[in-house]
C-alpha cells in the first residue's frame, strides 16, 4: 500500500473510535453497559494509531499528511498521543463498566466525553488553524454539557460560566485568527489555502507586524483563557472541581494541553514574521503572573479537587512561561505538558474514588486515607508528589529544564521567584497531602479497596511518568526535540 | 462603482454598531434580544453586498445562513428562553446608562485607534469600515462582562461573533467556507446548550 493511504488509514484509526463510541453510546441508550464496554474497546484503537504515528514521525519521514485537512507533525503526534492516553484512561475507568451495573449519567458521560474527545484529536491533527479553532470551540460546549450531569446548583452555575467565558474567550481568539487571515489576504496570498499552518507559516515573512502583533494579543488571550492562564482562569477551579472525575482527568490533563498548543502553533508563524522577542515576553509576562496566581491560592483551598484545580493553573502557567524562553525553554515545555497530563489526570481519577468513599470533597473530611485504602493512597500521593515536582518523576526534569532555560535566557529575578514559587506549590501540595493521608480512618467507611483493576490500570501511566525522570524511553526523547523543532522558527 | 459598494458596507456595518450602541439604555430583555435580530439582519446585508460587488458567489450562501440562523432562529431560541423566565423585571447592569455609554464611546475611540494598522494593509473598497468592525467587537465584549442577566450577556456573546464576521466580511470578504459553517454551527450548538442551561440556574448573579 501507498504511504499515503497508510497515513489516511491511520488518522482515520485515531478519530474515528470515538466519534462511533459516541454514536454507540446514543444509540444504545437502553443498554448503557454495552455502549460503556464498546467505548473501551474502541479507545484502544485510537491508542494504537496515535502510537504508530508518533513511531512514523519519529522515524524521520515527514509529517503523516492526508489531503489538505490533516497533517500531523511531531508536536501534532505528541500531542495527539497524549489526547489518546488520557482519552483511554477516562474511557477505561469511566461509569458503565462497573459490577454493580451503569449508573444513570452513564450514556450521557459515554455520549458527550468521546465527542469532547473527539474534538480535541480532531484541533491537534488538522493543519488548518481556522479547523483548529472550530474544533477547540466545540470542545467547550461538549466538555460543558458534562460538567451538570449530577443537577447540582453549584455544578450548573460552575458550567455556565464555563461556557459563557470560554465562548468569549474563544471568540476574541478567532478575531484574532481572522485578522491574521486578513493580513495575509491583503498580501495576495492564494486564499484557499490561507488558513493552512505551513502555508501561513511559509507566507510570515511578508506579514505586517503591527497587524500580527494585534493577531497575536487577540489569539493569546482567546486561548489563553481556555488554557487556564491568568487572569482568564477565573472559570476553572469551578469547572474542574464539579465535573465528574473522569471528565476532569480529560480537561485539566488535555484539554489546557490542546490550548496551549494552539498558543504555541500561533506563536512560531507571529516569530517567523516579526522575531521571538514579542512573543517570548508576552508568554514570559501572563506565564509568570499565572504560575504565582495558582500557587498562592493552593495553600487556602479546603477541596482536594480544588487543589488538583489551582494546581493546573500553576503548571499551565510553567508551560506558558516555558514556550517563551527559547529552544530548550520549547523542550521543556512540552516535557511538563506530558508530565501533567500524565499525573494530573491519574490525580482526578483517583479523586473520584477518594469521593465515593469519603462521600465528601472536603479535605477536613479525609483522614486515615493511608489506613483505609493503601492502594489508592499509595498512588493518589505519587501524583500529587509529582505534581508538587519531586523526583523521580518526570515534572521533576521538566522543572529543572524551565529553571535552567530562565536562567540562561538571562532572567535573573524570573528564576528566582519561579523558584520560590515552586517551592510554595511544593508546600501546599504535600501539606494538603498529609492531611487526607494520616489520622483515623472513620471506622464506619470500612477498609478495603474494590474494585481494584482500576488500580492496576492507574499504575501504568504513574510509573511511565517516573521512567521518563530516571532514564526517558529514547522514542519519547525523539518525538519531544523533533516537537520542540517544530516551534523553532 | 466601488464607490456604491463602499458606502453600502459602510451603512450596514454603522447600522451594526448603532444597535450595539444602543442596546446601552435599553434595560429589558426583549429589547436586547431585538437589537440582535436586526443587527443580524445588518450582517447578512453586508454579507450580501460584498457577495455581489466583491464577486464573492459562495458569500450568498453565507449571507443566506447569517438571516436564517442569527436572524430567526437564534431569536426565537432567546424569546422563548425570556418567555420561562420567572421574573422578567428590568435588567440592573453592573454600569449605569451613563457610564455605559461613555464606556463605549471610549472604546469606539480605541479601536479606530488600534484598527489602524489593518485598515492600512488592506487596499479593498470595504475598509473603511474595519474600524467599526473592531469597535463593535470591544462594545460587545463590555456588554457581556457588564451584564449580569444571563439571556443578555448571550446577545452580548453573540453580537461579538457578528462584529468578528464583519472584520472578515470587509477585510477579506470572508473567511473559507469550511471554517464559515464550523463556526455557524459552534454557534448553534453553544446557544442551544446555553438555553438548557440558563433555566436549571439558581445563583441570582447570572438570572
Amino acid at each position: 500500500m501507498s504511504a499515503a493511504g497508510i497515513d489516511a488509514i491511520l488518522i482515520a484509526a485515531l478519530l474515528a473510535p470515538p466519534l462511533a463510541s459516541a454514536v454507540v453510546a446514543a444509540a444504545a441508550r437502553r443498554r448503557p453497559a454495552a455502549g460503556a464496554w464498546f467505548n473501551a474497546a474502541a479507545m484502544g484503537i485510537t491508542l494504537l494509531a496515535a502510537a504508530v504515528i508518533a513511531l512514523r514521525v519519529v522515524s524521520g519521514r515527514g509529517p503523516v499528511v492526508a489531503g489538505t485537512l490533516w497533517r500531523l507533525d511531531a508536536l501534532s503526534a505528541l500531542l495527539a498521543l497524549l489526547v489518546s492516553v488520557v482519552a483511554t484512561l477516562a474511557a477505561w475507568l469511566g461509569p458503565g463498566l462497573e459490577r454493580g451495573g451503569p449508573g444513570a449519567e452513564t450514556t450521557a458521560f459515554r455520549v458527550y466525553a468521546n465527542l469532547f474527545a473527539c474534538m480535541m484529536l480532531l484541533a491537534v491533527s488538522t493543519g488548518n488553524l481556522g479547523v483548529m479553532w472550530v474544533a477547540i470551540e466545540a470542545t467547550t460546549v461538549t466538555s460543558a454539557l458534562l460538567i451538570p450531569v449530577r443537577r447540582t446548583p453549584a455544578a450548573i452555575d460552575a458550567s455556565w460560566k464555563y461556557l459563557l467565558i470560554g465562548s468569549v474567550g474563544i471568540a476574541l481568539a478567532f478575531a484574532g485568527t481572522v485578522l491574521a487571515f486578513v493580513d495575509y489576504a491583503s498580501s495576495g496570498g492564494e486564499l484557499e489555502l490561507a488558513l493552512q499552518w505551513t502555508t501561513l507559516r511559509a507566507a510570515a515573512p511578508a506579514l505586517h507586524p503591527e497587524v500580527v502583533q494585534l493577531a497575536f494579543v487577540f489569539l493569546l488571550v482567546g486561548f489563553g483563557t481556555k488554557a487556564g492562564l491568568a487572569p482568564m482562569h477565573t472559570w476553572l477551579p469551578d469547572a474542574h472541581s464539579e465535573a465528574p472525575a473522569p471528565l476532569s482527568a480529560m480537561m485539566s490533563g488535555v484539554l489546557l494541553a490542546v490550548a496551549l498548543y494552539a498558543v504555541a502553533r500561533w506563536k512560531v508563524i507571529v516569530d517567523v514574521a516579526i522575531g521571538s522577542a514579542f512573543t517570548d515576553t508576552m508568554l514570559v509576562v501572563v506565564g509568570a503572573a499565572t504560575v504565582a496566581v495558582g500557587a498562592a491560592s493552593l495553600l487556602s483551598q479546603t477541596q482536594y479537587k480544588r487543589v488538583l484545580a489551582f494546581s493546573s493553573i500553576e503548571h499551565m502557567g510553567l508551560a506558558c512561561m516555558a514556550l517563551g524562553l527559547g529552544p530548550l525553554g520549547a523542550f521543556a515545555a512540552l516535557l511538563h505538558l506530558v508530565g501533567h497530563g500524565l499525573a494530573k489526570s491519574v490525580a482526578f481519577l483517583l479523586s473520584g474514588r477518594i469521593y465515593q468513599r469519603y462521600g465528601s470533597a472536603d479535605i477536613g473530611a479525609v483522614s486515615g486515607l493511608i489506613s483505609a485504602a493503601p492502594g489508592t493512597a499509595i498512588l493518589f500521593a505519587a501524583a500529587v508528589l509529582a505534581l508538587a515536582g519531586l523526583p523521580p518523576f518526570g515534572l521533576f526534569l521538566s522543572e529543572i529544564l524551565i529553571l535552567q532555560a530562565a536562567w540562561a535566557a538571562g532572567h535573573v529575578w524570573l528564576t528566582v521567584l519561579v523558584l520560590v514559587l515552586m517551592l510554595l506549590a511544593f508546600a501546599a501540595l504535600t501539606t494538603q497531602l498529609q492531611r487526607m493521608l494520616l489520622g483515623r480512618a472513620p471506622a464506619e467507611r470500612g477498609a478495603g479497596e474494590s474494585p481494584r483493576a482500576p488500580l492496576t490500570v492507574l499504575a501504568v501511566p504513574m510509573v511511565l511518568l517516573a521512567s521518563i525522570g530516571v532514564v526517558m524511553p529514547a522514542p519519547l526523547y525523539d518525538l519531544l526535540t523533533r516537537a520542540a523543532e517544530v516551534l523553532r522558527p | 462603482m466601488d464607490l456604491i459598494f463602499s458606502r453600502l458596507t459602510m451603512t450596514g456595518a454603522s447600522a451594526m454598531l448603532l444597535v450595539a450602541l444602543a442596546m446601552m439604555w435599553r434595560r429589558h430583555v426583549p429589547a436586547y434580544i431585538s437589537a440582535f435580530r436586526l443587527q443580524s439582519a445588518a450582517l447578512a446585508f453586508v454579507g450580501a453586498v460584498v457577495a455581489w460587488f466583491g464577486d464573492v458567489p459562495e458569500l450568498f450562501l453565507v449571507a443566506a445562513l447569517i438571516l436564517a440562523l442569527k436572524g430567526w432562529i437564534v431569536p426565537r431560541i432567546l424569546t422563548r428562553m425570556e418567555a420561562r423566565r420567572p421574573d422578567a423585571r428590568a435588567l440592573q447592569p453592573l454600569v449605569n446608562t451613563e457610564m455605559s455609554l461613555l464606556i463605549s464611546g471610549a472604546l469606539a475611540v480605541a479601536a479606530y485607534e488600534l484598527s489602524r494598522p489593518v485598515a492600512e494593509v488592506v487596499n479593498l473598497p470595504t475598509r473603511g469600515g474595519l474600524p467599526l468592525a473592531l469597535a463593535l467587537i470591544m462594545v460587545s465584549l463590555f456588554v457581556v462582562v457588564s451584564r449580569r442577566q444571563a439571556i443578555a450577556q448571550i446577545v452580548g456573546f453573540l453580537m461579538l461573533e457578528n462584529g468578528i464576521a464583519l472584520l472578515a466580511l470587509l477585510g477579506a470578504y470572508g473567511v473559507p467556507l469550511v471554517v464559515e459553517l464550523g463556526v455557524f454551527l459552534d454557534v448553534l450548538l453553544g446557544v442551544l446548550v446555553m438555553q438548557a442551561l440558563v433555566p436549571r440556574m439558581e445563583s441570582t448573579v447570572a438570572r
